[in-house]
């Protein structure tokens, strides 16, 4: 590309989501309209689908704050980070920070965390499908105890944990008809998986320490790390109850055991 | 032995121990319910299957034409291979993507 195409196209481009900037020069309709209204309808065009998107992904942050705010919020938004990828189902996944961030949305403190729990559940729908491994194999560990303290995992693609200062889950839920907003508390600290069993994302509450301890497997750490990490945020945390539901949820798709890095994938 | 081993031992142990009662207790796998339900290509009606519908799509509801071969619906476990599908070589839905026959 010419360096004068790249100029004239980067212009365009901040013209389209700048409604400050004057309509871009050089521009021609085929029936001879004025160029600088047709380019206010595309500019228009252009944040409006942005700003849908956003709402499709976050129907819970809209409800929460009222949709004349999200809208608005979102339009800022998109002019400040319009999208990199042409797949929109992924394109909020800056604004939870951007709403943190957000002055005016700063009087509902856990706005953002909603906002990423919502996006979580966006990217559990759309991961990969992995085979779990099967509770037999899981059993085998057993066989050789002094290798489980170095014992790391891999989890499902549609894995993720949210340990929240906010009830993060009970406001969501709220939204999914599932108990009464005005009956939740939403101060209280909450921790929320997320992940998708078949076709169905699921959010499951998680015990504090045990918020901790999957987070911390799940992104590789050894199980003696994520199990002391688990018991300093939450004197009662359980071993067996975080392993269940590990295992119940079928999160491990493969073992690495720490002395000879060997996978266990079958 | 040192401290910090026997301390690695003992905590080797109750790891051992906790697994042990977690996979014991661990009920059935959630995917237990998901499981009884498979893929099934080339019985959906037109736009309405459930997703893969090919390269370029966006899955659900894309199917262009009535038992479309690269295009599934779920259906309960063992009943896919005896669901009609006129365009499928063998007559029946299949758990693989198919290239369709006339109808």
């Amino acid at each position: 590309m010419s360096a004068a195409m790249h100029s004239t196209q980067s212009g365009f481009a901040r013209a389209l989501l700048d409604p400050a900037q004057a309509c871009p020069g050089g521009l021609h309709t085929w029936n001879g309209s004025d160029p600088a209204r047709r380019f206010a309808v595309y500019r228009n065009n252009v944040t409006v689908s942005l700003v849908d998107a956003l709402a499709d992904t976050f129907p819970v942050c809209s409800a929460l704050v009222g949709e004349p705010f999200f809208r608005a919020m979102a339009r800022v938004f998109v002019a400040e980070r319009p999208p990199q990828s042409r797949v929109l189902a992924f394109y909020g996944r800056d604004f939870p920070a951007f709403v943190e961030d957000f002055p005016p949305a700063a009087s509902v403190p856990y706005l953002a965390d909603v906002a990423r729990l919502e996006m979580m559940r966006q990217e559990a729908c759309h991961a990969a499908d992995v085979e779990p491994l099967a509770a037999e194999v899981i059993a085998g560990l057993l066989a050789a105890p002094a290798q489980l303290p170095a014992l790391r995992i891999h989890a499902h693609p549609s894995v993720a944990v949210l340990n929240s200062r906010y009830a993060v889950h009970s406001l969501w839920a709220a939204h999914q008809g599932e108990g009464e907003l005005a009956a939740v508390a939403p101060m209280l600290a909450q921790a929320v998986m997320v992940l998708r069993v078949g076709l169905d994302v699921h959010s499951i509450v998680l015990a504090r320490g045990i918020g901790v301890f999957i987070e911390q497997f799940i992104q590789g750490a050894e199980l003696v790390v994520a199990q002391q990490a688990a018991t300093a945020s939450d004197p009662d945390f359980d071993l067996v109850t975080a392993l269940g539901s590990l295992l119940h949820w079928q999160i491990i798709t493969a073992l690495r055991t720490g002395d000879d890095d060997h996978e266990h994938t079958d | 032995m040192s401290q910090s081993t026997t301390a690695r031992y003992a905590s080797a142990a109750a790891m051992a121990l906790a697994l042990s009662a977690a996979l014991s207790i661990a009920a059935t796998p959630a995917a237990a319910q998901s499981m009884d339900k498979e893929k099934c290509f080339g019985v959906s009606l037109k736009g309405k299957n459930d997703c893969a519908a090919g390269p370029g799509t966006t899955c659900a509801g894309t199917s262009k034409i009535d038992y479309q071969g690269n295009a599934w619906s779920l259906v309960p476990k063992g009943t896919c291979d005896k669901t009609a599908s006129p365009t499928s070589p063998t007559g029946f839905g299949q758990l693989e993507a198919f290239k369709e026959k006339k109808a």
